[in-house]
């Protein structure tokens, strides 16, 4: 049975390695041509973010500027795409640097940014106008309350039982919005919090900048010792133990680690809807999504849902917004099973090593 | 007092008796293929639509009595069933080795049968026709039974018996213990691996797809969101009773059907759920591994 899909997976491999040969004497040159902006950036900074090679280097800074530059040169309806993937980026990356690093895959997230967001805005509905300097602060501390309190009993266990509980948790929350809906609003939410602003270029840029400054952080982190360590505890706990590292320790800081970006995404998606309600925050799809975004992209590699979040909500919102939403949604979902099936590592890892090898040898 | 606490009691044991056929299922493919199947919620959804379709079609009104919701249910049981397999077949079987990315997988399922069923249906809750219509006034002690209750109530235990004969009793049913005890052992006995779980899902389909159409005509109008509620809960109960016990699934089932049935009445609808997800993280913490263990081993 593993033999027969392991074989059909080199039977791949070695198809596109033919068409990658056939490919690189034209990107070699490419590559040796941007080598020179690619090594200014290893020598300084790839001992903290990961070398790459030209075309890698192309790639990103042109991801790059072209995201930074989006109200420039595209419309309306991509604008206000690219403002909520930028929150859902967040998310993903969030619940990557938990669950794709350590491998305790959580379904529990959308109780954190859903935490993050009611705090803001219960607090601006049951006690007071305060300034978003303070509901902000707030909020990303109560989502790391949170966080640990999920964290805490759901950390005994392993693999599928994990991952129970933290879909428990979601389900807790969202069942304890109904009770209580004198203060939270119940099914319709609550409509207390101030959007940043109407201007949609400068919405997208408070919900961007956020997001690079996040983006980078947590690529530091992944690719330090912090980083390894989760690795290791996905590949080999025990492993991890006998070296003398206190592994539950590692798996509460990757909470922390999470909740904190969690919490933010959160309060910002809170100030971009101008209020909080269950279905646009909570509820367990929420938590699906931000997983099928990082899978689609590539688990454990914090770039990779990043580029899921904008491809997820680009089909969405773009490519598909002709269609009926329902047959929307069954087509990304089945996107997202065939890339399951399929290319496992997501896409854009497989993009990634792809230009690596289209690159040549590195000297 | 007493009527309430008479409700409870009939009430407790229609939905104990649904919430084990579906756990039934979840804990049997769990305990085989160690596949967590979250597509099973999709696969009570299937039922409770198929039943839906076949009874208002009218095709099988040629049948003398109570036949036509009779041969519904068969047909539902038997549509979940199919898709279940095709399930396995079509897709688990090749990833079923990563436990993760089936996870994932199944989840994406059940979302996107949850779409199919919005996208053909529509958002808005369908009450299943009865398959025994009526109710009786038990007027002495102030209650009354709905028929389709007590049905649900004994086609649950007849199920139970008839799963128990089969895998205590035939070749058949005891190559899936077997398998759940040791996929090597099995396998060294003759028992062919991937036909035993093929036969699970099947088993695990047809029971999720009766459960839906009872739930569907009882407690829980089809809609396509149905499936959530019944798969936490199938959930709860498997891990309260033990991942992989058929014993503990029932057992736990009664607990919990009598917990939720008890909160409905007593301490209102809307806590509805939050009480058995609270004894859940509970038995988790104290009992990680469930009232009755390991039935089945793993390696």
């Amino acid at each position: 049975m593993s033999s027969e899909t392991e074989s059909s997976n080199t039977i791949a491999g070695e198809s596109s390695g033919r068409v990658v040969d056939r490919l690189r004497p034209v990107t070699g040159p490419i590559d040796r041509a941007l080598s020179p902006l690619a090594n200014g950036y290893n020598r300084f900074l790839g001992p903290y973010f990961g070398e790459m090679n030209g075309l890698q280097f192309a790639l990103l800074f042109v991801s790059l500027i072209s995201l930074a530059t989006a109200p420039f040169w595209s419309n309306y309806i991509i604008v206000q795409t690219f403002t909520v993937a930028s929150i859902w980026a967040i998310f993903a990356m969030s619940w990557d640097i938990q669950s794709g690093y350590t491998g305790y895959i959580s379904f529990g997230h959308s109780a954190l940014s859903g935490a993050a967001a009611y705090t803001t805005a219960m607090l601006l509905y049951n006690v007071g106008d305060f300034p978003f300097m303070v509901t902000a602060p707030v909020s990303v501390f109560v989502t790391l309350v949170v966080g640990l309190a999920i964290a805490l009993p759901s950390l005994r266990l392993s693999g599928p039982y994990f991952s129970l509980i933290t879909f428990v948790a979601v389900l807790i929350f969202y069942r304890l919005i109904r009770p209580f809906s004198d203060q939270t609003g119940g099914e319709t939410g609550l409509q207390s919090v101030e959007v940043f602003t109407y201007d949609p270029v400068a919405l997208y840029y408070y919900m961007f900048v956020p997001m690079v400054v996040i983006a980078v952080v947590l690529v530091f982190i992944a690719r330090s010792n912090i980083g390894l360590v989760f690795t290791a505890i996905r590949e080999n706990e025990s492993a991890v133990e006998a070296a003398g590292l206190n592994a539950t320790k590692f798996k509460l800081w990757s909470f922390v680690i999470s909740a904190i970006p969690m919490g933010i995404g959160g309060v910002l998606l809170a100030h971009y809807y101008g209020g909080v309600d269950p279905y646009t925050f909570v509820v367990v799809d929420n938590s699906i999504e931000m997983i099928a975004m990082a899978v689609v992209g590539g688990m454990s590699s914090i770039l990779g849902p990043l580029a899921g979040a904008f491809l997820f909500l680009s089909l969405d919102r773009i490519i598909l917004t002709e269609l009926p939403t329902r047959l929307r949604w069954i087509i990304i979902w089945v996107a997202v099973l065939v890339v399951l099936v399929f290319a496992r590592d997501g896409v854009f890892r497989k993009l990634w090593h792809g230009l690596d090898r289209l690159g040549g040898d590195r000297e | 007092m007493l009527d309430s606490l008479l409700t409870v009691l009939l009430l407790g044991a229609t939905m104990s008796a649904i919430y084990a056929l579906i756990a039934l299922g979840f804990t049997m493919v769990f305990g085989v293929g160690g596949v967590l199947n979250l597509a099973h919620g999709g696969l009570i959804m299937v039922g409770a639509y198929t039943y839906l379709v076949v009874s208002r079609s009218g095709a099988l009104d040629w049948l003398p009595g109570a036949g036509p919701e009779v041969a519904s249910l068969l047909v539902a049981a038997l549509v979940a069933a199919l898709v279940s397999y095709v399930l396995y077949v079509g897709l688990v079987r090749y990833i079923e080795e990563n436990v993760v990315i089936t996870f994932l997988a199944t989840v994406i399922v059940a979302l996107l049968l949850t779409e199919v069923a919005l996208y053909q249906f529509g958002s808005q809750p369908n009450t299943l026709r009865a398959i025994w219509g009526g109710a009786t006034n038990l007027e002495s002690v102030g209650t009354r039974v709905l028929h389709m209750h007590v049905l649900g109530f004994v086609v649950s235990w007849v199920i139970i018996g008839g799963l128990w004969y089969y895998v205590k009793r035939t070749d058949e049913g005891r190559s899936i213990l077997a398998a759940s005890m040791s996929e090597r052992g099995a396998q060294l006995t003759g028992v062919s691996l991937q036909k035993v779980k093929s036969r699970t899902w099947l088993i695990a389909g047809a029971f999720a797809g009766i459960a839906g159409v009872f739930l569907g005509a009882t407690t829980q109008p089809a809609s396509p969101n149905m499936w959530l509620n019944p798969l936490a809960l199938a959930f709860i109960i498997v891990v309260i009773g033990g991942i992989g016990s058929i014993k503990g699934s029932v057992v736990a089932a009664y607990l919990i059907g009598y917990l939720e049935a008890f909160t409905i009445e007593v301490i209102g609808a809307s806590y509805q759920g939050i009480l058995s997800l609270v004894v859940l993280v509970a038995v988790l913490l104290v009992l990680p591994e469930g009232l009755y263990g390991r039935e089945f081993v793993h390696e």
